[in-house]
């Protein structure tokens, strides 16, 4: 038996379950603190295995829809039931990956990246293509940022929500270009005006077909004469232009800027070592990097879980599948909070910190958890009385309750779903402290 | 065709500071119960309300320069013609989807301030909208509304926004405003519902995030109990005139609120902009013509002052798909009883564009923010706004 874990290493341990892993399953918090801050920080990485978890949801197979019908036709309303129950089970399916993987790291960075290169389903409408998207960012989530870039770049659902199919040579649009430097490889401040309107006309010639995000190019509509983009003059398309932003020196501190910010805190700044373990744009050694980082225990890098982070966390502990709950509540729920997969309100992604944190969207979250709680095992609170509180902070993979929680708890010793229904709602389980 | 949505929500100021780094408020439920309860908002008070336009509104087509020859010739397939304008002057004309907001400004209750940005404006949705709603050009990473919280006796209801998630303008260095919602404030219930508020008090241990979600739970209670018997039954309208008359309610109910925002999204009209933004507009005219008749209908209609405001402006010049790219300065509107009606500043050149061909800025935001800080938020302007004193007075 190990001596009583410190403080610290109760905090670190939370801190990189809760964010690299969507939280603990019933035990892992202490079987974690037991084995030590290396144990955890490979236990976290572990990445490449058969997942006997996501073996146990199974595939999503979609069928490419076509076209959208004319009319009011019985042929439409089959359509449009269509388009709906494949949407509500693309984004059921993937909660339910999160919550059912045994080595969670992949959904955790495939969802880091839908924040990323956040693509909203509202613009090109069908489910087919943005389990298309998913799927690169999956392939992706811990390769090469170079590869991603380039497959991204020619996403269909990313072109068309930034507007790519309707970039001509005669008269560019600038959305996908610009986007593609400031928000999702270089950061802004690092191109000129004339590097987005270049980047726009290397982008021309590409156009997307709705219903399968199939990707096309057309060298007649494609500007092919030499331009100067970031100060290298070259015959670009698509490809070229990833490449070129990707090997700048600031896209290694933008991205590592980026993962900082998501994972670690949004009001403190990495240490320039970071950028330098991402000069290969290896994704997997950048995070293993600030895995294996001395970070974890600086009070100051507290966070804000999102809602999807806090939801799936609670899934994890509670042994809840979310397809198995009422979906169309879920969904409406996230949604209410600000939150559902699929939907990012633009092209900037989700939002952070304490605007995740008003009053009104607590009333929500209540919803959502009493869902949860109703839905959930709670064994890990069959204990004595006396331990019930302590039991519960080891099952969340809370740190520490404040006297405020602990007292409050309390009250709830006779009910365990009172008294689970109460913690998931905590400040302390709110935030990633 | 749907564009690319740019929505208050979800912005987030990619310059690496952080806007949300707020404390946030430790007050403990009874006394803001009590507060709420004992302190209507004293007669007379000025009420600010701002109305958020998300994505960059065009501006050249809500004002129209509808007689110049060269915003015909640039903009051939968007360009608004005699017959969708409603002229104000022999070179200007509101686009036609605001009769509500052209009748008011026959009746000199609205100002438009021409050709509205700051020095250098950025093309970025994201870093234009954090300038404007910090003030500052700089990267502060507080608002500036929430830096005017700051300087307050302490209130979840001194400040707030429609929604449920803060806009960066109304976080403070150390308070942050509060949020209501449209669809109501619905208290947890159950056996549970007497415990929660007890995780809402402040503990000592709190680290500032944890207080903040201790706050989101007290502020749920003290905004229902204060708030909810004045919320509108069964909201109706398009969302921008939902969150309006939901405003107009609570003022009207003298609710102890200084500012509130509403906002509204997908102005990022880069296809297809002509329907999409007439739409658009119509919603915030319908919105705004019946907001002035509820509040003209209170006690409140000499005390509250609107303003509508975006990122930025469009590219002069249209592109192929019927839509137009990022751009920088726009009208600015400010709406009142109080308001001195008209034009203020000067409209931009056409033809004198900068070299991105976006027209050139003739006014600064922080002035306008200057006169409302003075006029209607009784406060020095270089309190809020650092090293900045100008100040544009439209009362």
């Amino acid at each position: 038996m190990s001596p009583t874990p410190s403080y610290e290493q109760r905090l670190a341990t939370s801190r990189l379950l809760h964010r690299f892993n969507f939280g603990p399953t019933p035990g892992q918090y202490v079987n974690l603190l037991d084995r030590g801050l290396e144990a955890t920080q490979t236990a976290v990485l572990e990445f490449g295995r058969p997942d006997p978890g996501i073996i146990a949801v199974g595939p999503l197979p979609l069928a490419n829809l076509g076209s959208y019908p004319n009319g009011n036709s019985a042929k439409a309303n089959e359509f449009y039931k269509k388009m709906n129950r494949d949407t509500n089970n693309l984004v059921m399916w993937w909660l339910d990956r999160m919550a059912a993987a045994h080595y969670p790291l992949a959904e955790r960075m495939t969802w880091f990246w839908h924040g990323h290169w956040a693509t909203s389903i509202s613009a090109i409408g069908y489910p087919f293509p943005m389990k298309k998207q998913l799927t690169t960012l999956r392939q992706f989530a811990l390769g090469n940022f170079k590869d991603m870039a380039s497959a991204m770049v020619l996403d269909g659902a990313l072109n068309v929500w930034l507007n790519n199919n309707e970039n001509y040579i005669q008269a560019p649009n600038e959305n996908l270009a610009r986007e593609f430097m400031e928000l999702m490889t270089i950061g802004v401040n690092h191109y000129t005006q004339d590097d987005v309107a270049a980047a726009a006309l290397a982008l021309t010639g590409y156009s997307t077909d709705y219903p399968t995000g199939k990707v096309s190019f057309n060298p007649k509509t494609h500007f092919d004469v030499p331009l100067s983009i970031l100060g290298e003059l070259n015959h670009y398309n698509a490809e070229n232009l990833a490449a070129l932003v990707v090997s700048r020196s600031e896209n290694a501190t933008f991205i590592a800027d980026r993962v900082w910010f998501r994972f670690v805190s949004g009001t403190t700044t990495p240490p320039p070592t970071l950028a330098e373990s991402f000069a290969d744009r290896e994704i997997m050694g950048l995070v293993s990097a600030l895995v294996r980082s001395n970070v974890w225990t600086d009070p100051a890098n507290t966070m804000v879980k999102s809602p999807v982070e806090w939801f799936i966390g609670a899934c994890r502990a509670l042994k809840v599948r979310p397809s198995k709950l009422n979906t169309g509540d879920v969904q409406y729920l996230l949604t209410q909070m600000g939150q559902l997969p699929f939907n990012p309100p633009n092209v900037g992604g989700w939002t952070y910190g304490t605007a995740w944190l008003s009053g009104v969207s607590f009333q929500y979250r209540f919803e959502l958890a009493q869902a949860i709680v109703t839905a959930g095992d709670l064994g890990p609170l069959a204990v004595e009385p006396l331990n019930m509180v302590q039991a519960c902070a080891d099952w969340l993979g809370v740190a520490q309750w404040s006297p405020r929680t602990a007292n409050a708890l309390t009250l709830s010793l006779a009910t365990p779903s009172e008294l689970a229904l109460a913690a998931i709602l905590s400040p302390e389980y709110m935030v990633s402290v | 065709m749907i564009t690319c949505e740019f929505d208050r929500r979800r912005f987030l100021q990619w310059t690496g500071a952080s806007v949300f780094a707020a404390m946030a408020s430790q007050l403990s439920l009874e006394s803001l119960a009590t507060a709420a309860t004992t302190s209507p908002l004293p007669a007379k008070t000025p009420i600010l309300v701002l109305v958020t336009l998300y994505g960059g509104n065009d501006g050249l087509n809500t004002v129209v320069p509808y007689t110049n020859p060269v915003y015909k010739s640039v903009r051939s397939n968007i360009a608004l013609s005699p017959s969708q304008v409603l002229p104000i002057s022999d070179s200007l004309a509101f686009n036609s989807s605001m009769p509500m907001v052209r009748d008011l400004f026959g009746r000199r209750k609205v100002a438009i301030v021409q050709g509205v940005s700051y020095p250098n404006p950025s093309l970025s949705h994201f870093s234009s909208m954090a300038i404007w709603q910090t003030a500052s050009l700089t990267g502060l990473a507080s608002g500036w509304i929430g830096r005017w919280l700051d300087k307050q006796p302490h209130s979840p209801f001194n400040a707030i926004g429609v929604g449920s998630t803060l806009p960066p303008a109304f976080v403070g260095e150390q308070t942050v405003a509060s949020m209501v919602d449209v669809g109501g404030l619905q208290l947890p219930w159950g056996p549970v519902a007497t415990v929660l508020p007890r995780l809402g008090a402040p503990s000592q241990s709190d680290v500032t995030l944890e207080a903040a979600a201790a706050t989101s739970i007290s502020d749920l209670y003290s905004t229902a109990k204060r708030i909810g018997p004045h919320m509108p039954k069964s909201p109706s309208g398009s969302w921008i005139q939902q969150q309006l008359s939901l405003v107009s309610a609570l003022i009207n109910a003298n609710v102890p609120t200084r500012v509130w925002e509403v906002n509204l999204s997908s102005f990022d009209t880069h296809t297809g902009e002509v329907g999409d933004q007439n739409s658009l507009l119509a919603d915030v005219d319908t919105a705004i013509g019946d907001f002035m008749t509820r509040i003209s209908a209170g006690s409140r209609a000499n005390d509250v002052t609107v303003m509508i405001y975006s990122e930025f402006g469009r590219r002069v010049a249209s592109n192929a798909s019927d839509g137009t790219d990022h751009g920088t300065s726009a009208p600015v509107f400010l709406i009142g009883n109080r308001v001195k009606g008209g034009l203020y500043g000067e409209q931009p050149s056409l033809k004198r564009l900068d070299p991105n061909g976006n027209l050139r800025v003739t006014t600064d935001f922080r002035a306008i923010y200057g006169g409302l800080l003075h006029d209607v938020l009784e406060t020095p302007v270089g309190d809020i706004i650092p090293s900045w004193h100008g100040a544009l007075s439209v009362h």
